[in-house]
C-alpha cells in the first residue's frame, strides 16, 4: 500500500500530459497563422482554454470543401482578434444550428429559406456576398446524353433514361436538405415533376445524405449524375474524373449569403461579431480575394464576388 | 492496390516528418479522449463501486442494464448531449456545444457504462476472503471499499484503458457535438471522416495508422496488466 | 468475557447453528472441535461479528454486541481472526501486517516498530518487502498470525490454523500459537477438526456436530469421558457397545453386552441400559492370557493390521468387533499376523459407561 498504485499513476501521467500539451497542441496547427498576441504559445493556450472571444459560423459544405473558409478564417481572426470556429454543414443543418442559437452567423445558399429566416426574425438580414453556378455533372461518357441541354430538359432525360435502364443511368441526390438539395428540387419542379414522385421513381435515384464532397465521390464511384456547385466541383475535379455536362441556365444560379443571427430572438448569440463577419465578407479587400480564390489552382474562378447586391445570371 | 501502397507511403512520410497538422490532431485526440476517460473514471469508478458495495432491490437488473449499455450507439449519445448543451437545451447557458468540452462530455458519457460495468465486474473478481480479512482486521465500510479497489488496481487500469480505447476511436458523438472545427475540435476520427470524404486518402491513412498504433499500445498495456 | 445465548444461524433455509450457549472466559484457550460442516467456522465468524446471527445474543464483556453498528466495529477491533485459508492483500508482507494498525490510524514511527516486531515474532524478519502472495502456505499462515497479533487483540480467533499445511509447517504454527498463549494475556478461540491438536493447544474444548455443541469441558474430560456416542466417536473412541448393567458392587459393575460381560466402574445401578466406550489405545494385546491387573480380557482373531505412523491399528474379532491401537514396535515384537489369535485386555477403569 506504500506503492503508488498503477491507475493513479496513469491518471496522473495523463493529467500531466494534458497540462503539458495544452499549449503544444495547437502550436503546430497551420491555421494558427494570424495571431495578434505574442508570444504565440500563450495565445495558443488561450485558444484552447477559450478565454478569447469565440465566434461560430455555420457554413454550407461547398464553401468549406472548396477551402475558401480555411483561407479566410485566419484573416478574420487576425482582424477582429477572435477565435473563429467554422462548422461545415448543409444549409438545412446550418439553419437549424442558427435557430437553436448554437452559432452566431451563417453563410449559406438557399434564397427562399434565407428569406424566411429573416422574415421570422431569427436572421437579422440577408447579405449576398458571392455567387457562382451549379452544374449537372456525370461520367464523361454521358450515357444519358444530356450534354449541352437545358437543366430542365436534362432532368427530364435523366428521369426517362434512369427509369428504363437504371444500370446505365443513375442520379445521386444530396438528400440532406442542403442548399444544393433545394436547388435540385427546384430544377425538378421547373422540369414539371413533383419531388415526392421523383424520390419514388425507382432505384436509379439515390439519396446520399452527405455533403457535396462525399456526394461527388459517390457519383464518381457509381458513374452517376449529380448536381454540384461549380466551386466544389472544381476543387474536386482532379480526384473525380467527372465531366461538367450542363452549366447554362438561369435556374443554376448559386448565391451565397451571410446572415447574422438575431440575439433578441435567439439569446446568447454574438451579434457584434456576426456584423463584423458581414462587413468582413463584403469588404472590397476580401471581395477581391474571393474573386481570385482558386483561380490559380483550378484554372478558373470559383466565386464571383457580389458585394451585397443580389447577383443575376 | 497501387493507390493504397502509395497512400501508405505518403501517410508514413507525414507521420515520420512530424507533419504539424497530423501531430496536433493526434495530441488533441489524446487530450480530449484522455480527459473524457479521466472524468468518466473519476465519476463512474466510484459509482460502480457504490453499486457493487450496496444492496438494493433491482441491483441485478441495473447491472444488466449497464452491461447492455456498453454498446450504446455513439450517435445516440451525441444526439442526447447535443440536445442537452445546445443553446436552446437545458444546459445551453454553458455555451459548451462545438467545444472540446462538449466532446469530453459526450465521450465521458459514452464510456460511462463501460467504466461502471467493468468496475463492478472487476470488484466482483475479488476473493470474498479479502473483504472478510479487512473486516476482521477492523476496517470500516469505506476502508474495506478502498482496500478492495486497491486489490483490483490493475484490473481498474484495464477498465480505464478500455474506456480510453472506446473514447478515442468513436466518431459519431464527437463530430455531432464537437462540430469537427479545424484546430479546435478536430480529432483523429473526425478528421479521418472529413478527409476521406474529401478524397484526401493519404492524410486519412496517416491518421488511421496513428489511431491503430494508439489502440495497439493500449492493448499491449492491457495485456501486460492482466498478466500481473 | 464472551457469553453466547441461544444463538441460531440460518443460511437460506439451512440451519447452520442450533441453540448455541457458551461462556468463554478471559485468557482462556478455547477450541471448537468437530468434523467439517459442524458449524465451527460460522460460530467463529459470528463471534468476530463478521456476520449477524439469525437469533440469539453475543455479549462481549457484558455488552450486547448487536446494540449498534458502532459497538460492533469497536468490539470487532478488539479481536483479530486468522482464517482457515488466509487471504493476502496484493501487497508486501509489511503492508499486510500493517493493515490493522493503519485502519486504526496508527502512524509511523510506532507503526513501523510494531509491524517490524510482529514480523520478527513470527520468524519472517527479512521478508518485509516481499509480495505476500508469493509466499508458501506456512509463511502465509505466519503473516496472517502477525497481521492479527500486531494490533494486540484481546481475543484471537483461529479457524483451523493448520488444516491446509504440511506436517512441518503445522509444527511451526503450533509452536507459534503456544508461544503466543504463553507470552500474551490473550483469549484464544480456535477451531480444529484434529482432536489431538485441540488437546495439545486448548484449555477447554467444545465438541460440535451438525450445528450443536454436544459437550464442553477440559480436553481430558471430553476425551476420556464423552457424554454420548457421537462425541465418543469423534474423540476417537472406536469401541462402542450397547449393554445392560447386570450388577453393581461398590461401583464395580458387570456389564452384559450380547453373550459377553465386561467389568467397569460406574455408579449406575443394575438394570440400567448403557453405552460402553473403550478407547482403542487402552487395549493391550498379548499372545496368551497372562496374569495382569486388567480385569477384562477377550480372545480374538486378528482380522486386519494397518499401520498408522508410529502406531498399528489392529482389528479383532472377539465374537464382537474390537479395535486396538498399539505401537508399531510392540506389533513387531509380538510378530502379529492376520489370522492369529491374541488376547485383548483392558482395565476396568478405562471402560467409560454412560446411560443410554
Amino acid at each position: 500500500m506504500k506503492k503508488i498504485t498503477l491507475p493513479l499513476s496513469i491518471l496522473f501521467l495523463t493529467l500531466l500530459l494534458v497540462a503539458v500539451s495544452m499549449p503544444a497542441c495547437s502550436a503546430g496547427a497551420p491555421e494558427d497563422t494570424g495571431k495578434s498576441i505574442t508570444p504565440s504559445a500563450a495565445s495558443d493556450a488561450g485558444r484552447i482554454l477559450a478565454k478569447r472571444d469565440r465566434v461560430k459560423v455555420a457554413t454550407t459544405t461547398s464553401l468549406y470543401d472548396t477551402g475558401l473558409w480555411g483561407f479566410l478564417e485566419p484573416m478574420f481572426e487576425k482582424k477582429y482578434n477572435v477565435e473563429l470556429d467554422v462548422l461545415y454543414a448543409g444549409t438545412g443543418k446550418a439553419i437549424e444550428y442558427g435557430t437553436r442559437g448554437d452559432v452566431d452567423v451563417l453563410t449559406i445558399h438557399d434564397k427562399a429559406r434565407e428569406e424566411k429566416l429573416v422574415a421570422d426574425g431569427i436572421g437579422v438580414k440577408r447579405v449576398p456576398f458571392a455567387s457562382n453556378h451549379f452544374i449537372i455533372t456525370g461520367p464523361p461518357s454521358d450515357p444519358a446524353g444530356i450534354k449541352g441541354m437545358s437543366p430542365e430538359a436534362a432532368f427530364k432525360t435523366l428521369m426517362e433514361k434512369g427509369k428504363t435502364s437504371p444500370q446505365q443511368v443513375q442520379f445521386i441526390s444530396r438528400g440532406d436538405n442542403s442548399g444544393t438539395h433545394s436547388k435540385e428540387k427546384a430544377i425538378w419542379k421547373a422540369a414539371g415533376y413533383e419531388y415526392e414522385d421523383v424520390t419514388k421513381s425507382g432505384p436509379w435515384y439515390v439519396e446520399a445524405g452527405s455533403g457535396m464532397g462525399p456526394t461527388l465521390v459517390m457519383a464518381k464511384e457509381k458513374s452517376a449524375y449529380t448536381v454540384a456547385d461549380i466551386g466544389t466541383f472544381l476543387a474536386y475535379k482532379g480526384k473525380l474524373g467527372l465531366a461538367s455536362l450542363v452549366d447554362r441556365g438561369a435556374i443554376l444560379l448559386n448565391v451565397y449569403s451571410v446572415i447574422p443571427i438575431n440575439p433578441d430572438k435567439v439569446p446568447g448569440t454574438n451579434l457584434k461579431m456576426a456584423e463584423n463577419m458581414v462587413d468582413f465578407l463584403t469588404s472590397p479587400e476580401i471581395q477581391t480575394l474571393i474573386g481570385k480564390y482558386g483561380a490559380d489552382e483550378y484554372g478558373e474562378q470559383l466565386f464571383t464576388p457580389s458585394a451585397g447586391a443580389e447577383p443575376v445570371e | 492496390m497501387e493507390e493504397i501502397g502509395a497512400a501508405f507511403v505518403t501517410a508514413l512520410k507525414l507521420i515520420i516528418t512530424g507533419d504539424p497538422e497530423v501531430l496536433s490532431i493526434t495530441l488533441r485526440s489524446i487530450i480530449i479522449s484522455g480527459s473524457a476517460t479521466i472524468l468518466s473514471a473519476l465519476i463512474f469508478i466510484p459509482a460502480g463501486s457504490a453499486v457493487f458495495f450496496s444492496e438494493f432491490p433491482g441491483k441485478k437488473g441495473l447491472v444488466n442494464l449497464i452491461n447492455t449499455l456498453f454498446s450504446v450507439p455513439t450517435v445516440f449519445v451525441g444526439l442526447v448531449v447535443f440536445i442537452a448543451i445546445s443553446r436552446s437545451g437545458p444546459l445551453g447557458g454553458l455555451g459548451l456545444l462545438f467545444t472540446p468540452g462538449a466532446m469530453v462530455t459526450a465521450q465521458a458519457l459514452l464510456i460511462s457504462p463501460v467504466i461502471t460495468g467493468l468496475s463492478i465486474s472487476a470488484l466482483s473478481g475479488v476473493r470474498p476472503e479479502i473483504k472478510d480479512t479487512a473486516l476482521s482486521l477492523g476496517a470500516s465500510r469505506v476502508q474495506i471499499a478502498i482496500t478492495m479497489l486497491r486489490e483490483v488496481r490493475y484490473a481498474m487500469a484495464v477498465v480505464v484503458l478500455a474506456g480510453f480505447g472506446r473514447a478515442i476511436s468513436e466518431v459519431g458523438a464527437g463530430i455531432m457535438v464537437g462540430g469537427n472545427i479545424r484546430g479546435y475540435t478536430r480529432t483523429l476520427t473526425t478528421a479521418m471522416s472529413l478527409e476521406t470524404s474529401m478524397g484526401n486518402i493519404e492524410f486519412s491513412m496517416a491518421l488511421g495508422i496513428i489511431l491503430i498504433t494508439i489502440a495497439l499500445f493500449v492493448s499491449i498495456i492491457v495485456y501486460r496488466l492482466q498478466r500481473l | 468475557m464472551i457469553n453466547i445465548r441461544q444463538l441460531n444461524k440460518f443460511y437460506g433455509g439451512r440451519q447452520i447453528l442450533r441453540d448455541i450457549n457458551l461462556n468463554i472466559d478471559a485468557e482462556e484457550v478455547f477450541s471448537f472441535i468437530g468434523p467439517s460442516g459442524a458449524g465451527k467456522t460460522t460460530l467463529l465468524r459470528l463471534i468476530d461479528l463478521l456476520e449477524r446471527p439469525t437469533s440469539g445474543t453475543i455479549l462481549y464483556k457484558g455488552v450486547n454486541t448487536a446494540a449498534s453498528e458502532n459497538i460492533r466495529i469497536e468490539t470487532r477491533r478488539k479481536m483479530a481472526m486468522v482464517f482457515q485459508r488466509p487471504a493476502m492483500f496484493g501487497a508486501s508482507v509489511f503492508d499486510n501486517v500493517a493493515y490493522g494498525l493503519k485502519v486504526r490510524g496508527e502512524k509511523n514511527p510506532r507503526l513501523a516498530d510494531r509491524v517490524g516486531k510482529a514480523i520478527q515474532d513470527v520468524g519472517l524478519a527479512g521478508y518485509e518487502e516481499q509480495d505476500a502472495r508469493t509466499l508458501s502456505g506456512g509463511e502465509i499462515q505466519r503473516v496472517a498470525l502477525a497481521r492479527a497479533l500486531v494490533i494486540s487483540p484481546e481475543v484471537l480467533l483461529l479457524d483451523e490454523p493448520t488444516a491446509n499445511l504440511d506436517p512441518v509447517s503445522t509444527v511451526t504454527i503450533e509452536k507459534l500459537i503456544m508461544k503466543i498463549i504463553g507470552e500474551m494475556n490473550i483469549t484464544v478461540i480456535m477451531s480444529t477438526h484434529d482432536m489431538a491438536q485441540g488437546q495439545r493447544l486448548a484449555g477447554k474444548i467444545a465438541v460440535m456436530m451438525e450445528g450443536r455443541i454436544l459437550q464442553t469441558g477440559d480436553p481430558g474430560l471430553v476425551f476420556n469421558k464423552p457424554e454420548n456416542h457421537l462425541v465418543a466417536r469423534f474423540v476417537g473412541v472406536e469401541n462402542i457397545f450397547e449393554g445392560n448393567i447386570s450388577s453393581n458392587s461398590d461401583g464395580l459393575v458387570n456389564v452384559a453386552f450380547g453373550p459377553h460381560v465386561l467389568e467397569g466402574i460406574s455408579d449406575l445401578s443394575a438394570g440400567e441400559k448403557v453405552n460402553i466406550f473403550l478407547r482403542p489405545e487402552e487395549i493391550t494385546l498379548t499372545p496368551s492370557r497372562t496374569a495382569t491387573s486388567a480385569r477384562n480380557s477377550f480372545r480374538g482373531e486378528i482380522m486386519r493390521i494397518s499401520l498408522n505412523g508410529p502406531l498399528a491399528r489392529v482389528e479383532l474379532d472377539c465374537g464382537f468387533p474390537m479395535i486396538a491401537l498399539i505401537t508399531r514396535r510392540s506389533a513387531e515384537e509380538l510378530n502379529l499376523q492376520k489370522g492369529q489369535n491374541v488376547y485383548a485386555s483392558f482395565k476396568a477403569t478405562q471402560v467409560h459407561i454412560i446411560k443410554r
